[in-house]
């Protein structure tokens, strides 16, 4: 890869090695930092209110603090993130934004509010039902008090800059999703461990930071001439899907065991972006209708919506040979459609690979031998 | 224990309503009128009896089979299917006996459609679109947003527009709409029911207590099912006038009742006799639970000329759809009016939505009101990782720390 490549993924690598370091920066010259805890947190009004927003993620280690407070049997990044909250780690944020997904976080966000009062604690409440003019009325009405309980502690938000907060969103995820599609077609020129890099990255950086180093990267990879692989073995193509996945180590396991990630499907992945871009006069109603209308997380109800059908697509567009399941123990959502799921991966002759994860813990060496049997079985097909 | 403890004699009233209600259904399944639909238990049934649609509740299901121990079974079905050992066991447990057959009574008749209202967890979001995938049924889905102050008028604009929506829907369903009338009627008659389950309930604030919170988890299962019926009026009529007539002659649920507990969350169904046994065994009675309460929530926000605003605030949910701050306030409030000597929580491994925060609240009402706390690692109906002795055991320690406590005093 040549010199002027390397330098966007090593900047997104570097940021990876010290999740905060940029956040913490930014709040010792002045910034204001928000901190989100899920990809539906409208990170745009933040934004638009001066606010560094930064993704709160799990971490490595125990979480006896934490432990305190929740029962063992909530999934280990609610009780890693909030551990990390508990452990003072998170004092640079000055405000935390919330978004009603599932019952963990719903009733982890209401402990963080009464724990720790100085992260001014916003629980946006997301409607569940993601279709119909009721929902869509409560949600604008909802976003109008969030921005209104933003403005309070910042500040007015003018319509020009969230407008203009949208966009640089916009053309984020709109970068974003081409360099998924430069991946799907070249995994060989960018590996699953540096797209992942790309994205949390991305959720630690400031926007306008990271912007112009991934639109470098992908033009980059975009013209980089295909690869010369005549007489190669190919390398089976795996997709991977579930819940947060921060820890690079699972992907990069999947990747050392001789598989190529080629998509996926993950709260730390693809999820963070597949939103399009709404023209409405009013910016709020542009934001109600761009994150009703994603494609939506698990923990929500969209009619019509079929999750097995969906990632049969999605494994297909990316010609993948094989499905791997990271969901996050505990993560009642996706556990709940895994059977159906899998069944129409199944019936549609794609082979799955089901690993429960743990968040803060190290990759287990049962991962590492399950993925070479998988790995096996994929190549001898 | 020098005195037995008395039986209840609506019991045997309730067990003859439930089984007719049951039968019915049964026929209407074979007979294929009127319709059914499966309900979540905090879900809008009024509309449906106003509709004349039977409903059946997956709930009461799986906790008969929580009751009898057939859960642990049908929980492995459902697992032998790909579905966690980690999710709800009532889920697990109700769709293991969907795919098996395999029922205490025979099986819940067939529904035609499904409504599922979130005011109790997310969990039913899940469980209810995992039924309509399997059933392949019409699934009307009441969004209650989860409250973490005072209720928002937007959230209850968007119960009301929910439930008006209900209404036609369900109308077109049965093919005939529901007549406003009727359906008025039917929320007058399910606020009676609920009034009169609220004092029967209050009636356990006497010492003693005319009736234990184990026998209330088992007299709930009308005020669920059947609020809205003349029936269910009926029923707690006489049961009050029952426990009227104890509170009149001094006829103690616990005899020699000298503590007085609350309890938090679900009932853990194969154990309530044990449970029963072993607090009465230190005259410790169950007074009152947020379980049992939260069936005769009546929301703050009441419009007599707007019924279904009311109706909308009452579905918005009471204890389990309202955060922290509330449920504290909530627990001190029962504290004071039951003449509390402490709380027993059952931290239950299938609900997330109502154990995560429990530890929280033990903290605070300790902390603020010198309340202490027994918390009980259970699961409302799979028993695999119960212990008689460990519970027995902690009970035995906590009943003996109040003891300390009162002679401290």
């Amino acid at each position: 890869m040549s010199s002027e490549t390397r330098s966007p993924l090593d900047v997104f690598e570097a940021v990876c090695s010290d999740f905060y370091a940029a956040a913490r920066e930014a709040a010792a010259h002045g910034r204001k930092i928000a901190g989100f805890l899920c990809s539906y947190a409208p990170q745009e009004l933040a934004h638009a209110a001066g606010y560094m927003p930064v993704r709160v993620l799990g971490r490595p280690g125990g979480t006896p603090r934490a432990d305190e407070l929740i029962q063992p049997f909530a999934c280990s990044f609610a009780r890693s993130s909030f551990d990390s909250a508990l452990a003072d780690e998170l004092d640079f944020l000055d405000l935390v934004v919330f978004s009603h997904t599932c019952d963990t976080m719903q009733n982890v966000a209401d402990l963080w509010r009464r724990k720790k009062p100085e992260h001014n604690a916003l629980i946006v409440s997301l409607p569940t039902h993601t279709q119909g003019t009721a929902a869509r009325a409560y949600f604008r009405a909802e976003l109008q008090r969030v921005r209104e309980r933003i403005e309070a502690l910042a500040g007015a938000i003018d319509d020009e800059t969230l407008r203009s907060s949208i966009g640089l969103y916009q053309r984020h995820r709109n970068a974003m999703n081409r360099l998924y599609a430069v991946r799907r077609e070249h995994p060989d020129h960018l590996n699953g461990r540096q797209v992942l890099s790309a994205v949390v990255s991305s959720l630690l950086m400031p926007k306008e930071e990271h912007l112009p180093l991934l639109e470098t990267l992908v033009a980059h990879v975009e013209t980089t001439p295909a690869g010369d692989d005549t007489g190669e073995t190919p390398v089976p193509r795996v997709f991977v899907a579930g819940s947060v996945c921060q820890n690079m180590g699972f992907i990069a396991a999947i990747e050392e065991a001789g598989c190529a990630v080629v998509d996926d499907d993950l709260c730390m992945g693809s999820r963070q972006f597949c939103m399009e871009y709404a023209d409405a006069a009013d910016p709020l109603d542009a934001l109600a209708e761009m994150y009703l209308s994603r494609r939506p997380c698990p923990a929500f109800h969209a009619p019509g919506f079929d999750p097995g059908r969906h990632l049969v697509e999605k494994a297909r567009t990316a010609r993948a040979d094989g499905v791997v399941f990271l969901l996050t123990k505990f993560c009642d959502p996706w556990f709940f459609d895994y059977p159906h799921v899998n069944q129409a991966l199944e019936d549609a002759g794609i082979p799955t690979l089901l690993v429960e994860v743990e968040q803060h813990l190290p990759v287990p060496e049962q991962f590492r031998t399950r993925i070479q049997a998988f790995f096996e079985m994929l190549a001898a097909r | 224990m020098s005195e037995k403890r008395v039986r209840i004699r609506s019991a045997e009233k309730m067990k003859e309503m439930m089984t007719l209600y049951y039968m019915t259904a049964k026929m209407a399944e074979q007979e294929k009128s009127p319709k059914i639909a499966w309900i979540t238990s905090g879900g809008p049934v009024e509309i449906l009896h106003a509709a004349g649609v039977i409903p059946i509740y997956p709930e009461n299901h799986a906790a008969m089979c929580g009751t009898v121990r057939m859960a642990d079974r049908l929980c492995g079905v459902a697992e032998d299917r790909g579905y966690s050992r980690d999710l709800c066991s009532y889920a697990r447990s109700d769709i293991g006996s969907i795919l098996s057959g395999e029922s205490p009574i025979g099986g819940s008749p067939k529904p035609d459609f499904l409504v599922c209202c979130n005011n109790i967890c997310g969990t039913v979001t899940k469980w209810y679109q995992a039924l309509q995938r399997m059933f392949n049924v019409p699934l009307i889905f009441i969004d209650a947003p989860y409250q973490y102050e005072a209720d928002r008028p937007e959230a209850l604009a968007y119960m009301k527009a929910q439930l008006e929506e209900m209404i036609q829907t369900v109308g077109e369903i049965t093919g005939k709409p529901i007549k406003p009338d009727t359906l008025t009627e039917t929320l007058l008659r399910s606020e009676e029911a609920v009034q009169l389950w609220r004092d029967i309930q209050d009636l356990l604030r006497h010492r003693p207590a005319p009736m234990n919170s184990f026998d209330t988890f088992i007299h709930l299962a009308p005020i669920v099912t059947l609020r809205g019926t003349p029936e269910c009026i009926d029923y707690y009529k006489e049961l009050k006038a029952e426990m009227e007539e104890r509170v009149r002659d001094g006829v103690a649920a616990v005899p020699g009742e000298q503590f007085r507990l609350g309890w938090d969350n679900l009932a853990i169904w194969y154990k309530v006799k044990f449970l029963a046994d072993k607090f009465a065994e230190h005259h410790a009675a169950l007074v009152v639970s947020t379980y049992t309460e939260n069936f005769c929530y009546q929301a703050p926000d009441r419009r007599e000329d707007d019924l279904l605003w009311t109706m909308a605030a009452n579905y918005l949910g009471g204890y389990i759809n309202h955060g922290l701050d509330y449920r504290e306030r909530e627990l001190t409030e029962m504290a004071e009016n039951f003449h509390l000597d402490g709380f027993v929580m059952h931290s239950n491994r299938s609900c997330r939505a109502y154990s995560f925060g429990q530890y929280e609240l033990a903290q605070s009402l300790e902390r603020k009101r010198g309340i202490p706390t027994l918390m009980i690692e259970a699961d409302q109906s799979d028993t695999r990782a119960w212990s008689d002795e460990q519970v027995a055991t902690r009970i035995d320690a906590f009943m003996e720390s109040l003891a300390a406590r009162r002679v401290a005093v």
